[in-house]
């Protein structure tokens, strides 16, 4: 299959990258049959991956790994998940994307590989301090378009 | 907001890709933020405290 990311956007990749701190372990769940985006979004994946030795991929199938997406909150396809990794152990931050992160969406996955990177979400301090304070569980569904 | 609390998951949801979740959360501007299965929801790219002001809402809480 031809390459999705031509060599002048894996080389703006490659700078911002430069941003990067900590490994990062990406996970993309996918499943063969009914699912239009998986092979793109897996080779999406592949590609932007390779371009840091920080960044890992892994690859598992929603029905045959089911306990792993279970673990990590999956429940459509294609996904992928940010995780933070420390030697062996992965750190879960519950962040995630459903479908091809494809067009604009694009900017947000290399946006959220440097955060995950960073261990930094970025926000101001007081609304880190409340969300310390959380008692509750918050499940954040942002929709979103490529265009 | 995820990487600050354990308590929060942050999925975000291609809506072409996945037309029946959109149509149950009534997404008709983009980006849309669901909380909590349709307990809060914001529409448009809004300020951190903005959202925020939405997720306590949605939750009850007080501070």
């Amino acid at each position: 299959m031809a390459e999705l990311l031509n060599e002048a956007i894996k080389n703006q990749v490659r700078e911002v990258f430069s941003q990067l701190e900590g490994p990062v372990q990406v996970l993309f769940f996918g499943q063969e049959r009914d699912c239009e985006y998986c092979d793109d979004t897996r080779q999406l994946a592949e590609e932007v991956t390779a371009l840091s030795d920080k960044l890992e991929l892994k690859v598992y199938d929603l029905e045959g790994d089911a306990e792993i997406a279970q673990g990590y909150h999956v429940d459509k396809v294609p996904a992928l998940v940010f995780a933070a990794r420390d030697g062996e152990v992965i750190h879960d931050y519950g962040l995630r994307m459903a479908g091809i992160p494809a067009g604009h969406e694009f900017n947000s996955l290399i946006h959220d590989l440097i955060l995950v990177s960073r261990r930094d979400s970025g926000l101001s301090q007081k609304t880190r301090d409340l969300l310390a304070r959380l008692s509750k569980p918050v499940f954040l569904q942002v929709f979103v378009t490529p265009t | 907001m995820a990487l600050e609390s354990p308590l929060i998951q942050a999925e975000m949801v291609e809506a072409m890709e996945f037309p029946e979740l959109s149509h149950h959360h009534s997404v008709s501007g983009v980006p849309q933020t669901t909380i909590n299965d349709g307990a809060g929801a914001v529409v448009g790219a809004v300020p951190e405290d903005y959202l925020l002001a939405e997720i306590l809402r949605a939750i009850n809480a007080k501070y």
